[in-house]
This record gives structure tokens, C-alpha cells and sequence, in this order.
């Protein structure tokens, strides 16, 4: 019996010291939603607007839920808590954004990603808020690059022209001129944004310029700079410019935002832009991508 | 000093201490020795439980880091743990694979051993070099600092007040588009505070550019409130002209232009996105368009004249003044080109000010002057900035535009630059880090051999 004891005292004593090396450094792999969201907003664990939770999507895998619905920069303080919750101290984060949560990341990177943040114990309250590790900071987040599906940190013309609800508060910040002018896409503080670019569209076709998912054109997913959209595609459509892979500026010689890299362009066509509460569509590709890279 | 180097020493200590008793008073207590010889056998096994206990703690928390969704994580660590021999790559293989296909140590490598090897090796290998390239990029984008960056690497911030150029479709929401005509439209901004007015133009063009006749059947410029909220003025008819007067350049050149002023068209005590709505006919085909403005009637600063500039620590310092109204996170950003016109760099201060006459710092990196070798003197031009909100829609006030030349500094000899890299504990510890995910990653590559 005092034996028994003796082994669950050292059990327990040398948990709370392995604990706590545990503590030291951990990555993370944080998801940011696009519109529609879905999951609950503070709820680090509900992947309900991406698939099963159990789907491997990375290490110690979080979901950075937003409402999907309100501006960027209404909501991106949920984002910015995420980062500072994983991100800082001796934890290091990979994150996964899709469709308007390309928005989200860069915005906060763009904006905040140079200022002082307190350094967190990455145990987050019901609000997805964490407390103070120990009262330091540090500048910008830990973060070690940036898979994006589907981005929409381009614009969408389908918020363009009055097909999605303008009453939308998001689609307002999704209106290409808006959302290239929200904040120089270029600050990453020289983190990569890999950009997988699906193109199974067909519905909207007439209004998506170019090769698009069935939401967001290439010149979106694809990172292509400037402040308005355009035409890119996949190099078997000989009538328009090839959106290339790589970070290289694209055929015709328009640039990609400086480090935006396409990691995945659809030349299959088999992708387009919805999760189907699946893991599916073009965030498929960057799940198996997060899943083998961010551990 | 290890737990592991403690509990020996103090198990040795123990076994010490009971063999000198017994010595000593072996002729008088052989009993007494025994019971102090089983108190040491004791003591021992609690150092052993200890160690035990920690051994399983350790084992159990590296199964809990690797997380839920680790299992390949697993599987590979427990490749790289497998024995092997210094010098012995074969033998590393073989127990690395063996230990990725879960069989016995002992037993011949399987197929699905070795399959589960070649696995691992492809996805170590991904992993370096995803690792490179994140070490890689963070290293060459680390050589200048946040505030100072080479204009190239922003393609679009070289003219910050061009017009935004659209190409779009003549249809109405959820129709069809009209074939072979283009609306050709451009915007000058798309945030404005106080008095700032945005221009707007737009064309109908046919596909070999020529202009098309184009209608305006109603152009509207209304507050965007949420769902439910009730907009605090009125909707105002913006006039659209082709006529050559307000704002549009050429009389009868098929380009319209309409302008959106929201303090002077009745949206001045109004923040948030005024947006002109604008219905068209072409050969009797309608069409809709709208352009969003987001708009803050507050005035969060003002320009004072002069900039001061400052060579020091071998950068060349350009400091540019306003009067602070607001206090808050301000952002501003300023392009410099040499002498000859030639983009240089794109700087920027991006922090908190408190009200009252402040200096925002621009800073031209010195071993940017010095890769570069730009002419002297440089120009500040075309800054602009805004006092960024946080947590709110608009998340902005604007300042004014201060398009052109802004600044002209002195002649400075290039010998005046340092060209030492940018250094700060941000960039230490990324590298530290991205470095060593580098090396872990060669480091199992290795293990699991060729």
C-alpha cells in the first residue's frame, strides 16, 4: 500500500515537472475560418465549420473561430487573442486561413504584427482569451509561415457586383478594392504565405475573372498585388495569363505580393471552395499540407 | 545535476552508509545489520520507483505533445530513438524501420518496414524544406528592419495614389453579363476622413477600347449601416457627368465622372461606409455598379511643416511632424527615391503617440543606402497615414495625403551608412528557432539514413 503511494506521489511530482518542460515550447497549428464561420467564437476546440475535430490537421491543432459575418477589423481582435494565446513566449505556431481568413492574418500581421504583445500561458478562457505568462512581452507573434485556401485577401467580385448580400458586413470588406486597400498585403515580416489556388468553378464563371474556386478568382488565391483584381489562370487556357507557381511574378508580369508563394495551383480543376464540413474543397489540399508540415 | 545522477548518488550514499554499519558492529548486531541492510535495499527501491515514475511521466508527456493529430509525429520519433551504433548506419536503418513498422527488434526489416521508411524520408524531407525556405526568407527579409524595406519588395506601394483601375461586366446582380463591352472604372481612394472627397470615373468600352454610349439612370450615395440599424441621413443624388465640369476632365469623352464627398453631401457627422450606387443602360441591357468609400469624419491629426533629418547609428533618420489630436496606434508610410527618380525604399512608423506635437521616425536603413548605392540627395514622397482603431469598423482615421515631394535630404557619402545587418531580439530569436527546426529536421533525415 505505501509502496503504491510512494509511486503515485512520484507519479504526481514528476508530472507537474515534466508538465511544465511540456509548457516550455509547443507548437500549434491555428485555424482561421472564412465567411459563414460556424464554430464557436472563443472555442479553440469546435472545428464545426471545417470537418471531424479527430481529422489530423496539424499539431496541437486549434480553431481560431470567428463569426464569419461582421467587418475584419471588428472581429480580428478574436484572431489577434489566438496569436498572443499560442504565438508567444516559447510556443510557435503554424496557421492555416481560409477564404476571408486570409484577410484576418494578414491584416493582423500587417497592422499589428510589429507591436509589443504580452507573452501568454496559451490556456485560453471561454472568451478564447489568455491569462499573462509572466508579465513580459515581445515583438509580433511566433509564427513560422502561413497556408492559405482559397484566399480571399484579394477580393471577390461576386462582392463586386451586388451577388452577395450587401447588406453583409464582410462583404463589404470583401469588395476587391476594399480588401486590397485595407493593408499592404506585402507585411509579412518575412513570414511565407503558401497559397493553394483551387479552380473548379463553373457557376460564376461570367463574373470571376479568370480561373476561380466558385467564390474566389486566382488573382485572390493566388496572391497576385495590385490594387483591383484580374484575369489568371491555368497555363492550358492559352486566352489568359498563367497565374505561375512559386513566388515569381506571373505571366504578363504582374508580381505576387512579396512572400506569397503558390504552393498548389488547380490545374486539375478539382477543387473548389467549400470545406463541406469536410475537410474539402481547396482546404483539403492545405489540411494534408498541415497535417504532414506543422508538427 | 540530472534526477537521474541524484538518485544514484544518494543511493550509493545509502548502501555506503549500511555497509560501514555492518562492518562496524557486525560482531554485535548481525540482526540489527540486516534490518539496516533491508532499510538501505528499501531506500533503493523508492529511488528506483522514483526513477520508474519519471521515466513513464516523460514517456507519457512526449506522447501528449505530439498531440491528437501526431501519430505519424510518433511513429517517426520513435524511428529516430531507435538504437543504433556509432558508426553503424545500417544497423540506425534497420532499427529506425523497425521501429517505424512497430516490429520486433530483433526481426529482419520487413517490406512494410522498409516502405514505411521511404515514407518517413519523403515526408523529412518536405519538412526541411519547408524549414529551409521559412529560414531562408525570414533571413534575407531580416537583414532590414520592419521600418525600412526595400521598395521592391512592395510592387504595389510604389504610387499609393494612383487611381484603382477596375475591368468589370455590365449586368445586374444575378444576371447575365452583356457580351463584348467592358465597364471601365477607376476610384482615387477607398478610405477618407473630414472633408476628403473621392473621385470616380467610368466608361463603357467596347472589346477594341472604343467608347460605348453609356446612361446613368440613377447614382445614389447612401450610408451602409448594419442589419437593423437606421441610417442617421439621408440618401443623396451624386450628379454623374460627362460635361468636363466638377471633377470630370473632358467634356464628351464617354468617361463620367461622379465624386464622393460624404462632409459636404450631408454624411459628415457619419462613420462608416458611404457607398454610391450607381443603375445603367446600355442598348437597353441595365447594369449596376456601386463603390464603397469608408468614410470617418473625425480629424485625428494634422501636418506640421518640416521634416528633420538625423544621420545616427549609421541610418539616416527622417523625422516628419503633426499635431496629435487623437492618441492612438498611428500608421504612416512614406516612399524614398534618389536623385534620379529611382524607387529606393518604402519606410514606415507604425506605433502609439500620445496627443500634442509629435515626430513620427522614418528611417532609412543604412545597409539599405549601402547595397543599394542610391544617388543623393533622396526624396520623401507620398506619404500617407491614419490612426489605426482597434477592434472597431471604421478602424481608421485618415490623414491628409501628402502627395509629391515631401522632403529632399542632404548629400551624405555612402561611407556615412553602416552595412551592418538589422539586429534586435525578434530577429534572434527567429532565427534561433527556424535554424533549429532546420538542423532537427537534417538531423532525422540523417537517422533514417539514404
Amino acid at each position: 500500500m505505501k509502496t503504491a503511494k510512494r509511486i503515485l506521489m512520484s507519479l504526481g511530482l514528476a508530472a507537474a515537472s515534466v508538465l511544465a518542460l511540456v509548457a516550455h515550447a509547443t507548437n500549434y497549428s491555428l485555424w482561421i475560418n472564412g465567411r459563414t464561420g460556424g464554430g464557436q467564437v472563443g472555442n479553440h476546440a469546435d472545428f464545426t465549420y471545417w470537418g471531424p475535430a479527430t481529422t489530423s490537421a496539424g499539431v496541437n491543432k486549434k480553431s481560431v473561430n470567428w463569426d464569419g459575418y461582421n467587418r475584419i477589423s471588428s472581429t480580428n481582435g478574436g484572431i489577434r487573442d489566438a496569436l498572443d494565446c499560442y504565438c508567444t513566449g516559447t510556443n510557435w505556431c503554424y496557421v492555416a486561413a481560409h477564404s476571408a481568413g486570409n484577410l484576418q492574418i494578414g491584416y493582423a500581421l500587417a497592422l499589428y504584427g510589429t507591436s509589443a504583445r504580452y507573452k501568454k500561458n496559451a490556456t485560453p478562457n471561454a472568451s478564447g482569451q489568455c491569462g499573462n505568462a509572466d508579465g513580459s512581452t515581445q515583438t509580433g507573434w511566433n509564427i513560422k509561415w502561413v497556408d492559405v485556401a482559397g484566399g480571399a485577401a484579394g477580393g471577390s467580385e461576386l462582392a463586386d457586383s451586388g451577388d452577395w448580400a450587401l447588406s453583409e458586413p464582410l462583404v463589404s470588406d470583401l469588395k476587391t478594392s476594399t480588401a486590397r486597400a485595407m493593408y499592404n498585403h506585402n507585411s509579412t515580416s518575412g513570414k511565407w504565405f503558401y497559397m493553394y489556388a483551387g479552380s473548379k468553378g463553373t457557376l460564376y464563371s461570367f463574373i470571376l475573372p479568370g480561373q476561380d474556386d466558385e467564390a474566389i478568382a486566382y488573382h485572390s488565391s493566388g496572391g497576385v498585388s495590385g490594387s483591383s483584381g484580374g484575369s489568371y489562370c491555368n497555363p492550358s487556357d492559352w486566352w489568359c495569363n498563367d497565374l505561375t507557381t512559386g513566388s515569381g511574378a506571373n505571366e504578363g508580369g504582374r508580381a505576387k505580393w512579396s512572400y506569397h508563394s503558390v504552393a498548389f495551383r488547380d490545374d486539375g480543376e478539382s477543387y473548389n471552395h467549400y470545406t463541406n464540413g469536410n475537410w474539402a474543397g481547396i482546404v483539403s489540399k492545405v489540411r494534408a499540407d498541415m497535417a504532414a508540415n506543422a508538427q | 545535476m540530472s534526477l537521474g545522477a541524484a538518485a544514484d548518488g544518494r543511493r550509493r550514499r545509502a548502501i555506503g552508509r549500511a555497509r560501514a554499519q555492518g562492518r562496524v558492529k557486525a560482531t554485535r548486531a548481525r540482526a540489527q545489520g540486516r534490518v539496516k541492510a533491508t532499510r538501505a535495499r528499501a531506500q533503493g527501491r523508492v529511488q528506483w520507483e522514483l526513477l520508474l515514475a519519471v521515466a513513464t511521466v516523460v514517456l507519457a508527456a512526449w506522447w501528449m505533445r505530439s498531440g491528437p493529430d501526431d501519430t505519424g509525429t510518433r511513429v517517426k520519433l520513435a524511428a529516430i530513438a531507435a538504437p543504433a551504433r556509432s558508426g553503424d548506419s545500417e544497423a540506425a536503418r534497420a532499427g529506425a524501420a523497425r521501429a517505424a513498422s512497430g516490429a520486433s527488434a530483433m526481426a529482419p526489416l520487413s517490406a512494410l518496414g522498409e516502405a514505411q521508411r521511404r515514407e518517413q524520408i519523403a515526408l523529412w524531407q518536405g519538412r526541411l524544406a519547408r524549414a529551409q525556405a521559412a529560414l531562408s526568407a525570414y533571413q534575407i527579409a531580416a537583414r532590414y528592419p520592419h521600418e525600412s524595406r526595400p521598395i521592391e519588395e512592395h510592387p504595389d506601394q510604389v504610387r499609393p495614389f494612383a487611381p484603382i483601375a477596375e475591368d468589370r461586366a455590365l449586368r445586374m446582380p444575378g444576371g447575365s453579363a452583356t457580351q463584348g463591352v467592358h465597364l471601365r472604372t477607376t476610384q482615387e481612394r477607398v478610405f477618407a476622413s473630414a472633408n476628403e472627397a473621392s473621385r470616380i470615373t467610368l466608361t463603357l468600352q467596347d472589346d477594341n477600347g472604343r467608347a460605348l454610349p453609356l446612361r446613368i439612370t440613377r447614382a445614389v450615395l447612401h450610408e451602409v449601416n448594419p442589419p437593423g440599424v437606421a441610417a442617421t441621413a439621408p440618401p443623396f443624388n451624386v450628379p454623374v457627368n460627362d460635361d468636363g465640369a466638377n471633377g470630370d476632365v473632358s467634356a464628351g469623352d464617354g468617361i463620367f465622372t461622379a465624386v464622393m464627398q460624404p462632409a459636404a453631401q450631408g454624411f459628415g457627422r457619419f462613420a462608416g461606409t458611404v457607398r454610391l450606387k450607381l443603375n445603367l443602360e446600355y442598348a437597353g441591357q441595365p447594369g449596376f455598379l456601386y463603390f464603397d468609400l469608408v468614410y470617418s469624419p473625425e480629424q485625428a491629426a494634422q501636418w506640421l511643416p518640416g521634416v528633420r533629418e538625423v544621420l545616427a547609428k549609421g541610418s539616416l533618420d527622417l523625422f516628419i511632424k503633426a499635431q496629435v489630436r487623437l492618441p492612438g496606434r498611428y500608421v504612416i508610410t512614406g516612399r524614398i527615391d534618389d536623385a534620379k527618380g529611382q524607387p529606393l525604399a518604402l519606410v514606415n512608423f507604425n506605433g502609439e503617440v500620445g496627443a500634442g506635437e509629435v515626430e513620427f521616425r522614418l528611417p532609412v536603413f543604412g545597409k539599405l543606402v549601402r547595397d543599394r548605392q542610391p544617388v543623393f540627395p533622396l526624396v520623401l514622397r507620398d506619404v500617407e497615414g491614419f490612426l489605426l482603431k482597434p477592434d472597431t469598423f471604421p478602424d481608421r482615421v485618415m490623414l491628409p495625403r501628402l502627395a509629391g515631394v515631401v522632403h529632399s535630404t542632404r548629400s551624405y557619402p555612402l561611407a556615412s551608412f553602416s552595412d551592418a545587418e538589422w539586429t534586435s531580439e525578434e530577429r534572434t530569436r527567429y532565427l534561433t528557432e527556424l535554424g533549429q527546426d532546420v538542423v532537427n529536421a537534417e538531423g532525422k533525415l540523417q537517422q533514417l539514413g539514404p
